[in-house]
C-alpha cells in the first residue's frame, strides 16, 4: 500500500460571480514511502490546488467535489478537522513559496521551534531539549546555530526559507509537500537549498511531492515526474525516462525551454497559446488547440491516462500508434518551424555608441544616529550601448545592477564619472530636460503584475507616453496604440485595447509593458529582468520578441538578469557585476564558455540540466 | 470597523469592484455592499432617513417652529409626540431634524475627506520636508483634544449657524483620515506603474489623480463614512451643550431644549426619547453599513 493514495480527486471553484471552474479533474496518483515525486505544469493548471487539497487546506470557494485521498490508509477527505491536527506536521508537513513570510515576526527563531515542539508534545514527549534539537535541524539546512537567537527580519529570504524547511522537518514527517519552495529566491540560493533538500530526503527518507513550474529543477531532483495540464495529469514517468523519452507533446514543449548556454548553438522552444478556460466544457483533448501534432480525432475524443512506456500518458496519438516516439519526432519537426528561438546566428556590425557610461561610481550614505555608513554600490564601471545590440548585465541581488539602471535613466546621479547620451550629459539634467531625455530611454519592468495600473485599461497605459512625448491625441493615439500592440504580438489589437490588466495573462501583460516602453520610439531600452516572473514555457517567447524589436528598430538595450541562458540567447555582450565592480566583460559566448569569475561559474552551475544527475 | 486600514489591499479591492461592474448593471461596489445582510439593513435605514429628510414638508404635520399649540402637552392624536415648552410640535421637529443631521454629515464628511486627501496625498507622495511639515500638522490635529477645541471654537466664534458648526467639525476631524491616506499612498507610490507613468512623461498631479487615487477609492469611502458619522455625533453633541444655532431645528437642539424645558419633570418622555432614538438609529445605520464596507475592504469577510 502506498503512503499517499489519491483516487479520482476533483476540486471545483464555485465563485459567486462567475461560472464554476474544475481546477482539478479526476486526478489519481500514488506517492510511496521515501519517494520524491515532481508535479509540473504552467501557472493556473491546478498544481497548487491539488497540493492544498492533499493537505485539506482548501478554502471557499474551492471544495473537493469527488474522489478520495488516503494517507497511510486513512481517508483524509472525511477526517474531522480535530483529528487532522494530529496528522498535520507530525506526518504531513509543507513548505510553500511564501513560507518564509509565515514566520512570526515578533519572536526569535528559537521560539518558533519551541512553539512547534510544544504544539506536538504528544508526539515528541515533554523532556525534549529544544536548543539541541533546533540546532540539529538548522545544521541540516546548513544554517549556523546563532540563527536561533535572531528575529525573522534579521534573516535574508533564503535563510528564512531554510528555517521554514527546518521547521517542516522538525517532527520527522513521512510526507512533505513542497509548493514552489524556492521560487523568488536568488538562483544561486535556490540551487543551494534544493541540493540540500535532495541530500536530506535521501538521508531521512521522507516522501516528497514537489510542485514547480520549473521543469529543469524538478527533473533533476525527482524520482518520478507527473505533468499536469488544465487540471488533469497528462504524463507520469520516471524522471530519467521523462528527460529522454517523454511522450506527451506538452511535456516535450516544456522540456524544450531548456538548453546549455555553453553550447555553440543554443535553441529553446516555447508553447504558443494559453491553457483552456476550465469553466467551459471541452469535448476533445484539452491540449489540442496548442498541440503541434493534433489530428482531427483530438478535437472530439477526450484521451484517457493509459499505461505507456514505463509510466502513463494521456494522448490519443500515443494510444493509437504502437511506437510513440514517431509521434514526438514529428512534433519536434513541426515545432522547429515557428516555435524555436535560436541564439547567435547573426553577426552584427559595430555601430556608434548611443549611450556611454564612463567611470561611474555611486556611494550611498546611510545615517543611523551619529554614525554615517558609506556603501559603495557601483565602483568605476564603464561601458557603452550601441544601437541594434543587447548588452547583458549579470549579477547577484545587491551587486549594483539596479543602481546602474537608475543612473542610466536619470533617476539617480552618479557620485563620480559621467553618463552621456549622444552629446548630452545625463548626470546633470534638470527636471524639464530629464522629461525630454526619458523620451529616448525607457524601462521594461520585472514584475508584469505591478508594472500596469490595475484600474487603467491597456489603451490608457499606451496613450500616455504617446500623448506626452509624441503629442498624439484621441483617435490618432488609439490607432498608434493598436499598432504597438500588433508589434508586440497582441493581435487583433482591438481585443486588447479596452482590457484591464487583470484580464490578461502574465505574458500578455509583459507584452503590454514592452509596447508601452516602445511607444515614445526610444533609442535606449533598459530591461530589468523582464522574464524572471514569467512561466518557463513562455520566457523564450518574450526573449524572441525583445530580440526582434532590438534588431528591427535599432534599439540599444541593457538587459539586466541573473539568468545566463537568457543572456546567451539575447545578448551580444555580457558584463558580470560583483559587489559594484565589473569582474568580467566580453562577447556573450566567450564570457559564458570560459567563465573566470567564481560568481559567473556559480551562476552557470545553478542552471538546471534535466537528466544531468543520471549522466554524472 | 475591524480591519486596520493600513493593511487593506485597496488595489485588489478596486479590481474586484471593476469585475463586479462587468457582471451586473449596478456598480460593483454596490453589489458587494448589498450582498451583506447587515449592510443591506443599514442602507435601507439610511435610505429611509434620506427620504424623510427630503420629504419633510410633506410628512411633517406642522411647521417645526410653529408655536401656537399648548405648551408641554403629552402625546395626543394631534401631536403624536406632544409639544415643547414653547408650544411647538415635537414630531414635526423630529422630521425636520433629520435634515440637519444629514446635511452636517454629508457636508462636513465631504469637506474633511477633501482636506484629508489633499494633505495626506501630498505628504505621502512627496515625502521629505513637505512630509515632515504636513505630518506635524496631522499629528497636531490628532493629539489636540477635540471636544474642548470644538467648544472653544463654537463658543467664541462671532457668528452662529449651521455653517459654523460644519466648519468647526471639519477643522477638528480631518487628521485621522489624512494619516490613513498618507500611509496608503506611501505603499502605492513605489509601485512600478508609478515609475512607468513618470517615464511616460506624466506630471505629479496627474499621477496622483489618475494613477493613485483610483486605487484607493475604497479607503476614501471608508474615510468619508467615518467622518460623516463623527460629524453627525459632533453636531448633536455641540447642539445639546447649547453651542449650536438655536434657530436651527436639529435633534441636538431638541435634546437641549427638552432638558432645559424640564421634559423629565413634566413626564414628557417622548420629547426626550424621540430625538435620542432617531440619532441612535441613524448612527446604527452607518455602523451596519460599515460591516459591508469591511467586506469591500477584506474579501475574506464577504458572505459568499
Amino acid at each position: 500500500m502506498a503512503l499517499l493514495e489519491v483516487r479520482d480527486l476533483s476540486v471545483t471553484y464555485s465563485p459567486r460571480d462567475s461560472a464554476a471552474v474544475r481546477a482539478v479533474d479526476r486526478v489519481s496518483f500514488e506517492v510511496h514511502d521515501g519517494e520524491f515525486v515532481g508535479l509540473l505544469g504552467e501557472s493556473g493548471c491546478g498544481k497548487s490546488t491539488l497540493g492544498n487539497a492533499v493537505l485539506r487546506l482548501l478554502d471557499r470557494p474551492a471544495a473537493i467535489t469527488g474522489g478520495t485521498i488516503r494517507f497511510d490508509g486513512q481517508d483524509v477527505t472525511t477526517t474531522p478537522e480535530d483529528d487532522l491536527r494530529s496528522l498535520r506536521w507530525v506526518d504531513l508537513s509543507t513548505v510553500f513559496q511564501s513560507s518564509m513570510n509565515s514566520l512570526n515576526p515578533v519572536i526569535t527563531v528559537r521560539r518558533q521551534f519551541a512553539d512547534t515542539f510544544e504544539a506536538h508534545s504528544d508526539a515528541l514527549g515533554n523532556d525534549l531539549d529544544v536548543d539541541a534539537r533546533a540546532t540539529e535541524l538548522l545544521e541540516m539546512v546548513s544554517l549556523d546555530r546563532s540563527v536561533l537567537s535572531r528575529f525573522p527580519h534579521e534573516l535574508s529570504g533564503g535563510m528564512k526559507q531554510r528555517v521554514a524547511l527546518a521547521l517542516a522537518l522538525a517532527l520527522e514527517p513521512r510526507f512533505v509537500l513542497l509548493d514552489e519552495p524556492t521560487t523568488g529566491l536568488d538562483v544561486v540560493v535556490q540551487r543551494d537549498i534544493l541540493d540540500r533538500l535532495r541530500v536530506l530526503q535521501a538521508r531521512l527518507g521522507f516522501a516528497v511531492l514537489f510542485i514547480s513550474h520549473d521543469l529543469g529543477t524538478v527533473m533533476e531532483l525527482a524520482d518520478r515526474v507527473m505533468v499536469m495540464y488544465a487540471g488533469e495529469i497528462v504524463e507520469d514517468q520516471p524522471a530519467a525516462e521523462m528527460v529522454t523519452r517523454h511522450l506527451h507533446p506538452y511535456s516535450a514543449g516544456l522540456l524544450g525551454s531548456y538548453a546549455d548556454p555553453r553550447d555553440q548553438v543554443v535553441e529553446v522552444e516555447f508553447i504558443p497559446g494559453r491553457p483552456p478556460d476550465l469553466s467551459q466544457p471541452h469535448a476533445g483533448c484539452l491540449f489540442q488547440p496548442r498541440c503541434p501534432v493534433a489530428v482531427d480525432a483530438c478535437r472530439t475524443v477526450h484521451p484517457e491516462l493509459l499505461p505507456a512506456s514505463l509510466g502513463q500518458v494521456r494522448c490519443l496519438l500515443v494510444e493509437q500508434s504502437g511506437d510513440a516516439r514517431v509521434v514526438l519526432e514529428k512534433a519536434a519537426e513541426l515545432r522547429r518551424r515557428d516555435q524555436v528561438f535560436a541564439a547567435g546566428l547573426s553577426e552584427r556590425a559595430d555601430a556608434e555608441p548611443v549611450l556611454v557610461v564612463d567611470g561611474v561610481s555611486k556611494v550611498y550614505k546611510t545615517r543611523r544616529g551619529l554614525n554615517t555608513t558609506l556603501t559603495q554600490a557601483v565602483d568605476d564601471v564603464s561601458f557603452a550601448l550601441r544601437p541594434g545590440q543587447v548588452t547583458a548585465l549579470v549579477g547577484q541581488s545587491g551587486s549594483g545592477k539596479t543602481t546602474i539602471a537608475r543612473i542610466l535613466t536619470g533617476v539617480e546621479r552618479p557620485t563620480a564619472g559621467s553618463v552621456r547620451f549622444k552629446d548630452e550629459p545625463v548626470d546633470h539634467l534638470g527636471r524639464g530636460a530629464l522629461r525630454k531625455y526619458r523620451r529616448h530611454v525607457q524601462l521594461v519592468f520585472q514584475d508584469p503584475f505591478s508594472a500596469l495600473n490595475p484600474t487603467r485599461t491597456v489603451a490608457y497605459a499606451l496613450s500616455r507616453p504617446l500623448r506626452n512625448h509624441l503629442g498624439l491625441t484621441g483617435a490618432e493615439a488609439r490607432a498608434r496604440a493598436a499598432e504597438l500592440l500588433e508589434t508586440v504580438g497582441l493581435s487583433p489589437a482591438d481585443q486588447y485595447l479596452d482590457k484591464l490588466p487583470h484580464q490578461l495573462s502574465g505574458g500578455q501583460r509583459q507584452r503590454v509593458v514592452i509596447a508601452r516602453a516602445l511607444a515614445p520610439e526610444p533609442e535606449v531600452v533598459v530591461a530589468d529582468e523582464p522574464i524572471s516572473m514569467l512561466d518557463v514555457s513562455i520566457r523564450a517567447e518574450i526573449i524572441a520578441l525583445l530580440d526582434q524589436l532590438v534588431r528591427d528598430r535599432g534599439i540599444a538595450m541593457l538587459y539586466i538578469t541573473h539568468d545566463l541562458l537568457s543572456a546567451r540567447l539575447l545578448a551580444d555582450e555580457v558584463m558580470v557585476l560583483n559587489q559594484g565592480v565589473m569582474v568580467e566583460r566580453g562577447p556573450t559566448l566567450d564570457v559564458i564558455a570560459e567563465a573566470k569569475d567564481p560568481y559567473t561559474r556559480k551562476l552557470l552551475a545553478a542552471i538546471p540540466r534535466p537528466g544531468a544527475r543520471d549522466i554524472a | 470597523m475591524t480591519t486596520t486600514p493600513e493593511t487593506i489591499d485597496t488595489e485588489a479591492l478596486r479590481v474586484t469592484a471593476l469585475d463586479a461592474d462587468a457582471s451586473s448593471r449596478l456598480p460593483g461596489w454596490f453589489v458587494i455592499l448589498w450582498r451583506n445582510g447587515k449592510c443591506r439593513v443599514g442602507m435601507l435605514m439610511l435610505a429611509a432617513f434620506i427620504v424623510i429628510a427630503v420629504l419633510a414638508p410633506v410628512i411633517a404635520p406642522y411647521g417645526p417652529r410653529l408655536d401656537e399649540f399648548g405648551a408641554s402637552e403629552g402625546p395626543s392624536a394631534a401631536h403624536w409626540l406632544g409639544t415643547t415648552a414653547r408650544g411647538e410640535d415635537v414630531f414635526s421637529q423630529l422630521i425636520y431634524g433629520a435634515r440637519t443631521s444629514l446635511i452636517v454629515g454629508l457636508v462636513a464628511g465631504v469637506l474633511s475627506t477633501l482636506i484629508a486627501m489633499a494633505v495626506g496625498l501630498t505628504a505621502g507622495y512627496l515625502r521629505g520636508v513637505v512630509d515632515e511639515v504636513l505630518s506635524f500638522f496631522i499629528n497636531l490635529g490628532l493629539v489636540v483634544p477635540v471636544l474642548p477645541l470644538m467648544i472653544v471654537l463654537a463658543g467664541y466664534a462671532p457668528v452662529k449657524g449651521l455653517g459654523l458648526i460644519i466648519i468647526v467639525i471639519t477643522v477638528t476631524g480631518w487628521a485621522y483620515g489624512a494619516r490613513i491616506k498618507r500611509a496608503q499612498i506611501i505603499t502605492l507610490r513605489t509601485r512600478d506603474y508609478i515609475t512607468a507613468a513618470k517615464f511616460a512623461g506624466d506630471s505629479t498631479a496627474r499621477i496622483i489623480a489618475f494613477e493613485i487615487v483610483p486605487n484607493m477609492i475604497s479607503l476614501i469611502v471608508v474615510g468619508f463614512m467615518g467622518a460623516a458619522l463623527g460629524a453627525i455625533g459632533a453636531e448633536a453633541g455641540l447642539a445639546f451643550l447649547g453651542l449650536g444655532d438655536p434657530q436651527t431645528v436639529s435633534w441636538g437642539t431638541m435634546l437641549n431644549q427638552a432638558s432645559l424645558g424640564g421634559a423629565l419633570t413634566t413626564g414628557q418622555w417622548a420629547w426626550l426619547v424621540a430625538p435620542g432614538l432617531a440619532l441612535a438609529l441613524l448612527i446604527t445605520s452607518f455602523t451596519l453599513m460599515n460591516f459591508g464596507i469591511d467586506a469591500l475592504s477584506n474579501p475574506h469577510l464577504r458572505e459568499d
